[in-house]
């Protein structure tokens, strides 16, 4: 057996090692001289991750025996690989514009980011349950700390401790349910799940893998903040600093269902019609309940807790359908969602003054005030109601094509009604900005770090709007 | 690219520069109305080779969706209506007291564009497409620009909009599961035979009965009407119920008819009560501008009327009304807004008599009054004439009771011109200046076009005759 690892073998880890390395660097650099990590902690950031950008395109593939049980190098892994080292080079550049407003040390802030971000890829391209939470971990751990980041804010100090407690319960959960499956099966190797459930013939051994599934699904369905397990959601967007916010709504969303998809639609495709029924049962109430509450919102962050509660329910409906089409589906809509949320935060950040954040009434007459920002959120908040003609609507009716496919007829007319409810809401915060307002006070982009996600993303949305083809090419 | 796509492409383009544009004014709204007349001179020039042409691209293989384009005859009389009437719409604006002037005129010329992909598209994902993203220009132009409770009205307005056609995006997907393709020609030969194919053609109905609106789902009609501003109204009545006669005349014509014709005489039910409640409603007013609004509802439902009378000329008189209709109706509001910036209210009882300080303004009012009412040699009288005379030849006793609605209208539109315009008159006031040239020039088109149709309606007739003997051909 081959022991040693050769060149290859690096490269192929390489977006890991880049991300890592640039983490540790700026570590050290915030040690040794705080201005410079102030003036570079940003740049060498973006250098790093989009270093690890060009990696992941470019890594071979390893077929290491010492590695392949622990790291898949498949298509889908480095798909996963770029769209998350993409959301975490928006999250980067956005808080930029943060910490123009309000200081604090930044190269800790950076190191942290990149360190979920490090957790997030080994989720999105483990081949073991032993790597997937060890990157699930780190990708918490991480967050944890960076949503009580502005230690003298009240409210970050109650979000962290929240979302500390109620995540290592997830945890605990989670692991609790890989044991069990670890029992019933004798592994922890994705690929040889299938076959192990297959194999079990004995009806207790069968419920043991089945429990074990359960407990995995839901501590992933905390850490997707799905109805009935979203409470913490709300409170710890509320009090985490904007960019965090962000990241967390997209970044450990679509860490979350990456798990789910590497997991259930990958590893295990239809093992049992059980399972997604489960997850069609959790798709009902998560769609239902976070539209009707995401209505009444009228602190943003927290809007984007519940929106993005809505979208986790959205999501829920290629799981559940779980035919061979379901990857795709899910993962367009991924990244439609991450475009769009991206580029929402990115004009928040601008009229973010004070901790609370931004206050549905501050955007009144936004579109007098500064019409560029507001062009921005409204396109991305049109597109997250999928609201046609955007890309939005696109990847909600390819989830329903599949959906209708597979017969979730009910599923399908629920979550159509539900995009009743978003469209109003989505709606009704671009009439706000459109209406008449008391300041006249005009609100320039101030970073252009954050200026440069928001172009980006609007210009990707409108661009794939017009040729949402290219964008289904683009991530397959 | 093809004459077609022009079409399609230039009222996007002309909305980008009217929404970037860094000027206001005067100049703005001369550069928005140049662009939106560019659709308009792009017919002209390509009438009649454009009628049959079609644009046809690969959009989203995935989902199987085609950008596909096509003109046929039908399209073409909707496509001119539009671009007509947007044109219409944006002239009526003060650009010195409008507000966020960009927007307004992006979010007209957008729609301009989302009509007439809505009235060309023949891929059923993309009629779809278009069919629900017309809301968004008009929700803005609603909620942004117009009377004191516009939010309110522009909110109803949506969630009835949205509530209706909610269930459209299953109904195609339902289609296509059973025959594997948006493509409208491909569709009419298979989906009326599905199982599920009345509950398909029901919730297709069920939008565009909302959107035209049939009677009863017309609750959302007198507000939002009333609360818009004249733009937006001219565009709501002229331009948004013609999208629902269309969607009726191409998706439940076209793809079911004979579902449709099995439901037709219930539906015809509704209808002719609508005509009647519209009427009476208008009749009880209090208020000129919710006096048109029921009016108007009650014209569509007897162009609805027509539809569902399952007779050709009845079908003809009903496209022709459609169109009748949205010029008829356009040049009401068109008239009304002047006569509402005038006296400063929209409500009966307060000003009277006023013919003697506005006789221009009267005589033009009356005008469209009385093509509204069909006067002999007016557009609506043949419209309304080929639908009774359709509806007589299937059912003479239904033909003489759809016949008093005529009466009905006589009475409450003569009703509005005896309580403003004649009456003792009331002390004169500065404010009150007739209209000018310029308002003259304004409707000048639209009585030419009231005048054409109602005293040579052959030409329009002759583009009408396909889509009705093709629905003959149905049955």
């Amino acid at each position: 057996m081959n022991t040693v690892l050769s060149l290859v073998d690096f490269a192929a880890l390489s977006p890991l090692f880049v991300v890592l390395a640039t983490a540790l660097i700026l570590l050290l650099l915030e040690c040794f001289s705080k201005t410079a990590a102030k003036k570079y902690s940003l740049f060498l950031t973006a250098l790093g991750i989009v270093l690890a950008i060009y990696a992941a395109w470019a890594a071979p593939i390893s077929h290491n025996p010492l590695l392949t049980p622990w790291i898949r190098f498949d298509d889908l892994a480095r798909l996963f690989t770029l769209l998350f080292l993409s959301i975490g080079l928006g999250a980067a550049l956005l808080s930029d514009s943060f910490f123009d407003r309000f200081e604090a040390s930044r190269g800790e802030y950076y190191f942290l980011l990149l360190s979920s971000l490090f957790g997030l890829i080994l989720v999105g391209s483990a081949a073991d349950f032993l790597t997937f939470f060890l990157g699930l971990e780190t990708l918490s751990v991480s967050l944890y700390v960076l949503c009580g980041y502005m230690k003298k804010w009240q409210i970050s100090q109650e979000s962290s401790i929240k979302y500390f407690l109620i995540g290592s319960l997830a945890a605990a959960f989670l692991l609790y349910g890989i044991a069990l499956i670890y029992g019933a099966v004798g592994t922890t190797r994705f690929d040889a799940l299938l076959n192990g459930y297959k194999a079990l013939t004995v009806l207790s051994d069968q419920r043991l893998f089945l429990a074990g599934i359960a407990f995995v699904t839901f501590g992933l369905a905390f850490k997707a903040a799905i109805v009935p397990f979203h409470t913490w959601a709300p409170d710890v967007y509320e009090g985490a600093p904007t960019p965090v916010t962000a990241f967390m709504a997209v970044g450990t969303k679509a860490g979350a269902f990456a798990a789910f998809t590497v997991i259930f639609l990958y590893s295990l495709p239809q093992f049992n019609v059980l399972w997604n029924e489960c997850i069609a049962l959790l798709a009902f109430p998560t769609l239902i309940y976070a539209n009707f509450v995401a209505m009444k919102q009228t602190q943003l962050r927290r809007f984007f807790a519940y929106s993005g509660i809505s979208h986790a329910g959205f999501l829920l409906i290629p799981l559940a359908v779980g035919t061979s089409e379901a990857i795709p589906a899910l993962v367009f809509y991924l990244a439609v969602y991450a475009f769009a949320t991206l580029g929402a935060f990115a004009g928040l950040s601008f009229l973010e003054t004070r901790q609370e954040g931004v206050m549905l009434s501050d955007l009144k007459g936004l579109f007098k005030r500064s019409p560029w920002i507001a062009g921005l959120i409204s396109i991305c908040l049109l597109t997250l109601g999928g609201i046609p003609p955007t890309i939005g609507f696109l990847a909600k009716f390819y989830l329903f094509k599949i959906a209708f496919q597979a017969g979730y007829y009910s599923l399908v007319i629920v979550a159509l009604f539900t995009t009743i409810l978003s469209a109003y809401y989505y709606l009704r915060i671009v009439g706000i900005m459109l209406s008449e307002s008391s300041t006249k006070e005009e609100i320039h982009p101030s970073s252009w770090p954050a200026g440069i996600v928001g172009f980006v993303s609007v210009i990707a949305l409108i661009f794939f709007s017009f040729f949402p083809d290219n964008l289904y090419r683009i991530l397959f | 690219m093809s004459l077609l796509m022009w079409l399609f492409v230039i009222p996007f383009f002309s909305a980008c520069v009217a929404f970037l544009l860094p000027i206001t004014g005067k100049n703005l709204k001369k550069i928005a109305f140049v662009l939106s007349l560019i659709p308009l001179a792009l017919l002209v020039y390509g009438f009649p080779d454009l009628i049959g042409s079609e644009v046809k691209y690969s959009w989203m293989p995935l989902l199987s969706i085609e950008f596909y384009l096509k003109v046929d005859s039908l399209s073409f009389l909707f496509l001119a209506l539009t671009a007509v009437i947007i044109p219409i719409s944006i002239l009526p604006v003060h650009s010195s007291t409008l507000n966020m002037p960009n927007f307004f005129y992006g979010w007209v010329l957008l729609l301009e564009g989302l009509l007439i992909g809505f009235f060309t598209a023949h891929d059923l994902a993309i009629f779809t497409l278009f069919w629900e993203a017309m809301l968004i220009p008009l929700y803005f132009i609603m909620n942004v620009w117009g009377g004191p409770q516009r939010h309110q009205a522009a909110i109803k307005f949506l969630i009835y909009m949205i509530a209706g056609s909610f269930l459209m995006v299953a109904a195609i997907l339902g289609l296509f599961l059973a025959a594997g393709t948006f493509n409208l020609e491909t569709l009419q030969h298979v989906a009326a035979a599905g199982k599920y194919a009345p509950w398909i053609c029901a919730v297709f109905l069920l939008a565009f009965a909302v959107k035209t609106p049939l009677f009863p789902f017309h609750a959302w009609l007198p507000d939002a009407y009333c609360q818009a501003s004249t733009s937006g109204t001219i565009l709501l009545s002229a331009l948004l119920s013609k999208a629902g006669i269309y969607g009726i005349l191409r998706i439940g014509m076209g793809l079911f008819p004979l579902i449709m014709k099995e439901w037709s005489p219930f539906l015809l039910g509704l209808s002719i009560a609508g005509v009647f409640y519209g009427g009476l409603a208008a009749w009880l007013q209090k208020d000129y501008k919710r006096l048109i609004a029921y009016s108007s509802f009650s014209h569509v439902n007897f162009i609805l009327v027509a539809l569902f009378v399952w007779n050709q000329t009845a079908e003809a008189g009903g496209i022709l009304q459609a169109l009748n209709h949205g010029v008829t109706i356009a040049a009401l509001f068109l008239v009304a807004g002047w006569l509402e910036e005038r006296i400063g209210t929209t409500a009966f009882g307060k000003e009277s008599g006023l013919a003697k300080y506005m006789p221009q303004l009267c005589w033009l009012t009356l005008f469209f009054v009385l093509s509204s009412v069909a006067l002999p040699g007016t557009n609506s009288f043949i419209g309304e004439l080929m639908i009774l005379f359709g509806l007589f030849v299937v059912n003479p006793w239904q033909a003489a009771f759809l016949a008093l609605s005529v009466i009905l209208s006589v009475i409450y539109m003569l009703r509005w011109m005896q309580l403003i315009y004649f009456q003792e008159p009331a002390p004169f006031q500065n404010r009150w200046v007739d209209i000018h040239k310029r308002e003259l020039c304004i409707a000048f088109p639209l009585i030419l076009l009231v005048l054409w149709i109602g005293i040579y309606p052959a030409p329009v007739l002759k583009l009408i005759q396909p889509s009705a003997i093709k629905m003959e051909k149905t049955q």
